[in-house]
């Protein structure tokens, strides 16, 4: 095999891969989208599909609702023709001495031989059956039904006022098409009380983002630039805190929420979140990336240090503080067990996204469609601060891995 | 290193002045929080703040009287460290009275009125980011005259936007409830007048004139910018993590009273959460009431002629399902991120796209994903069983339906395989930059010696990429170990079936919050942490053995 050969396949594995992975990483995703368009019947629909369909339907004249459509296959080739109603139920009998040749029969036109209750029966194929009679050319038969079928009546919905045809609907195929129904999304809203937690969840992690900003800009400043008795000791505190995992916190937090009086308020998900120790810690790990000579210089031109982390400091910082901003907006969106403990289940006004979803989960069991619709309304917002931080943000955490 | 350079005389004099003016201050402060101290006491009824509150607030007035007292000696007798004493008395009234009269005011609370009107504003904070993006496209035309025409152009959208904001969420209405309300409670008017006092003396006892009159040091202005600078986020650190950090060992230590209010209790809650017993057994079937106190303890397990009892059977159930957990998420997770990092590592185009694609299931909210794959799980329809199923078929086998979250065997490898699948892509992205640091002329020199890929991979990547490997693992395993929200969605009721996917802060949360038995469920979240400070003890120890090894 020649070099080259060897390479492009290597490379086509490669992708392969690659792409296999891709499709597993975003799969789950595409059936949230998709089951969020569904109707509820289709959600149900086994083998699973992943775009939204249901029954065509077509508006016929001479009737209020428009009718759903079908193909069947008539003598003359299949044709679309829309349901009008259910029609006659038909048995399909056979005679017990002779299995092969079968007879339909109206049900209507069929009684029970022998009576309605003392029926005849007769062994039939090892299995006792009920014997029915019915007319075949002029005289009474007993035979066995073998099946049911619903026959029902077609209309063709070009020539609405021709009569009726007869059919059976378990061999006529619905016609399907692809559909969506964004209307979900409203009615989740509505059923969930989306609206207001979305609001809230905006308002909250606007100040969480805002709040941590600013504490950890200031900390990381003092830590990085400003010398004083206590701040290396005091740094190492910061750093073993990030050690401590929140569960320690849980049962505390609440009691000193207990004692506020912030239990059940917004304000209980926004102050205790915006002071970081972990923020703080990245901020200075990049302040002390700034060269000195740029504040020098400011300093004795007689700036405060307010204005040289203003002026110099923050505009050097972008990227990190974007970085910042997008690690606390992922957290503050997302976070779940503080928002479940803190606010009552019962007050709908201060609920958060997470928190109105699993209260959703199980409100709404038997619409799968609207429970991910909502769950695609909590989702889609962290996707889009991805998108457009996704640089910052991915370097990193891989800078953050490479150091740890 | 005292201050040398000499102002006008006028400018000496000023400062004798404002410091003189400062001291008369402290004096009212001190004075002012002595009686508070003493009167905080006699003002509240009994019982209603715990008595460790109480003193503890006691104790921080009086420090604080006597603190600003020695301020105004230290600032009279032209000592540099009264300047200190000073600022640090009352920036701490400044903000700790800011606080309470704000709490007092109800703007804490308002929060939840301004969650009203927040809506109507949001449209608008759009606006204002627009704002910013036309000022940042200022950048293309940079040292132009369309570059300031940009630049202004998006200030102006952006203070329009701003303004806009702040009218729809009704800051007018806000500011007129809050001037309502401070007419209406003078007390808290008086302690709002008392801490802008406060803020005008620090911002005073700050600047250049004063300093100079006490021949303050360079040093002592770099102490207190310091702290200035830390103090937002060192308040924040004492209230909301290190105070409740020790109010978590006290809770640890106390138990509910029939009636209201806690009572000491001693180690009892850590020994009710590990305590067992181990006892012989005649025969293998024999009771366990023959081997052990029944009411106290509930049989675990029997092996090996001894029957094995414990308090908290729910525990150990959590804790042998979070290390279960832990035992499948971390190598499902991290294996096939660093068999991603390999292939993504490899310099073709279009890997960046790949690296964000494999990066999206960690930044959505799990309450959302545990949604969707509640749903995938389902054993009639769910995608899940129809993989299997089709898989099944093109291998022969017989349709095997697995009922993921229905049965004890197979829920907790339900929530494993949700959250290795949320975890790899993130692990895969650190493992790629460690890969990017191993130095491409090694594999060049192992591939001339005639290694492999299979040998390069276990020689040289393995060994070099252990500092990354020790990072993604730990930091999984700490993850993993905290597993809560992934089970409280996907299984119902959360824990279920029959307690198999019961984890440890399930438990927690379950004993806290559902039977409201703080002491014990403080008592279990040490416990927890002591397992996650084990995890990371043995991982530092055995990355240190092998870094030693390397080198």
């Amino acid at each position: 095999m020649s070099y080259r050969l060897t390479r492009w396949l290597g490379n086509g594995l490669v992708y392969a891969v690659l792409t296999f992975f891709a499709i597993i990483m975003i799969f789950p995703f595409l059936v949230m989208v998709s089951t969020s368009l569904k109707e509820p019947a289709d959600s149900y629909s086994y083998p699973p599909r992943l775009l939204p369909r249901e029954i065509a339907t077509v508006a016929v004249a001479g009737y209020d609702e428009p009718l759903p459509l079908y193909t069947v296959p008539t003598e003359a080739g299949p044709r679309e023709l829309a349901l009008v109603g259910t029609g006659t139920r038909i048995g399909v009998y056979v005679l017990p001495d002779d299995p092969t040749t079968s007879y339909e029969r109206s049900l209507r036109d069929v009684d029970a031989a022998g009576g309605a209750l003392n029926q005849e029966t007769v062994l039939f194929e090892g299995v006792e059956e009920k014997l029915w009679a019915f007319e075949v050319d002029g005289r009474i038969v007993k035979g066995v039904l073998r099946e049911q079928l619903a026959l029902g009546e077609f209309v063709d919905p070009a020539d609405p006022s021709a009569e009726p045809i007869q059919f059976d609907t378990r061999r006529a195929e619905p016609v399907a098409m692809l559909t969506a129904h964004p209307e979900n999304y409203a009615r989740v809203t509505e059923l969930g009380g989306l609206d207001r937690s979305l609001t809230n969840t905006a308002l909250v992690t606007l100040l969480v983002v805002i709040g941590q900003l600013v504490t950890s800009v200031l900390g990381g400043y003092a830590f990085a630039r400003l010398r004083f008795p206590g701040r290396d000791s005091l740094f190492l505190v910061y750093l073993g805190t990030i050690m401590i995992p929140f569960v320690v916190l849980i049962i505390p937090l609440y009691r000193l929420m207990v004692m506020i009086g912030w239990v059940d308020n917004l304000a209980a998900l926004v102050l205790p979140w915006i002071f970081t120790a972990y923020g703080t810690f990245l901020m200075r790990q990049f302040f002390i990336t700034i060269p000195k000579e740029l504040e020098e210089a400011a300093l004795i031109d007689g700036a405060s240090r307010l204005e040289i982390l203003r002026r110099i400091f923050i505009p050097a910082s972008v990227p990190a503080l974007a970085t910042q901003a997008t690690f606390t907006f992922l957290y503050a969106w997302n976070s779940f067990i503080w928002p479940l403990i803190v606010i009552n289940t019962a007050n709908e006004s201060n609920h958060v996204l997470t928190l109105s979803l699993s209260i959703l989960r199980g409100r709404a069991t038997d619409a799968p469609n609207l429970v991910l619709a909502g769950a695609a309304i909590s989702v889609l917002p962290p996707l889009i601060v991805f998108l457009f931080a996704q640089r910052f943000y991915i370097e990193s955490v891989t800078s953050s891995g490479v150091k740890g | 290193m005292a201050r040398s350079t000499p102002s006008a005389p006028a400018s000496i004099a000023h400062g004798r002045h404002w410091i003189s003016l400062i001291v008369a201050w402290q004096v009212l402060v001190g004075v002012g929080l002595m009686a508070a101290a003493f009167g905080l006491p006699m003002q509240l009824q009994a019982g209603s703040w715990s008595p460790v509150l109480l003193w503890g607030a006691v104790a921080l007035l009086a420090a604080g009287a006597l603190a600003s007292l020695y301020a105004a000696f230290a600032l009279w007798r032209r000592r540099s460290a009264g300047r200190i004493a000073a600022v640090l008395v009352d920036y701490l009234v400044a903000v700790l009275g800011g606080l309470l009269a704000l709490h007092w005011l109800g703007v804490f609370l308002g929060l939840n009125a301004l969650a009203d009107t927040f809506g109507a504003g949001l449209p608008w904070l759009l606006v204002v980011f627009v704002g910013y993006l036309i000022n940042a496209a200022g950048d293309r035309f940079e040292g132009t005259a369309r570059e300031a025409l940009f630049r202004r152009a998006g200030d102006l959208v952006m203070l329009a936007g701003l303004l806009a904001f702040l009218f729809f969420i009704d800051t007018l209405g806000g500011l007129g409830w809050l001037a309502g309300r401070l007419i209406a409670e003078p007390l808290t008017a008086g302690l709002v007048a008392v801490v802008v006092v406060c803020a005008l003396v620090v911002r005073l006892s700050w600047s250049r004139t004063v300093a100079e009159a006490l021949h303050a040091s360079h040093m002592q202005d770099e102490l207190l910018s310091g702290y200035l600078f830390l103090s937002p986020n060192l308040l924040g650190f004492l209230l909301f993590f290190a105070g409740p950090l020790l109010l978590s060992l006290y809770i640890s230590t106390t138990t509910n009273v029939p009636g209201g209010g806690d009572a000491f209790v001693g180690l009892d809650n850590y020994i009710r959460v590990v305590e067992f017993t181990v006892q012989p057994l005649v025969s293998a079937d024999q009771p366990a009431r023959e081997a052990f106190d029944v009411s106290r303890y509930s049989e675990s397990f029997r092996a090996f002629g001894y029957i094995v009892g414990v308090r908290s059977p729910r525990f150990w159930i959590a804790l042998r399902n979070t290390l279960q957990f832990v035992a499948l998420a971390v190598p499902l997770s991290v294996i096939p991120a660093l068999v991603l990092a390999t292939v993504l590592n490899s310099k073709l185009p279009g890997m960046a796209f790949y690296r964000a694609i494999y990066f999206i299931p960690s930044i959505a909210a799990v309450v959302g994903i545990a949604l969707v794959w509640r749903w995938m799980y389902d054993s009639t329809i769910g995608w899940i069983n129809y993989f299997v199923t089709v898989a099944a078929d093109a291998l022969g086998l017989s349709d095997p339906r697995i009922q993921w979250l229905n049965l004890p065997s197979t829920a907790l490898l339900a929530v494993v395989i949700m959250s290795a699948w949320q975890t790899t892509g993130f692990n895969s992205v650190l493992f790629l930059a460690g890969l990017q640091n191993v130095p491409g002329e090694l594999y060049e020199a192992a591939t001339v010696d005639g290694a492999g890929p299979v040998a390069r991979f276990f020689r040289i990547t393995l060994p070099l990429l252990a500092p990354t490997t020790f990072f993604v693992v730990s930091t999984t395993i700490i993850q993993a170990l905290q597993v809560f929200e992934q089970v409280y969605i996907l299984t119902n009721p959360p824990g279920a079936p029959a307690d198999s996917t019961l984890t440890l802060v399930l438990y927690l949360y379950q004993e806290g919050f559902n039977l409201f038995d703080f002491g014990f469920a403080s008592a279990v979240a040490w416990v927890l942490f002591a397992v996650i400070f084990a995890f990371t003890l043995v991982q530092f120890q055995r990355n240190r053995q092998s870094s030693v090894y390397e080198s």
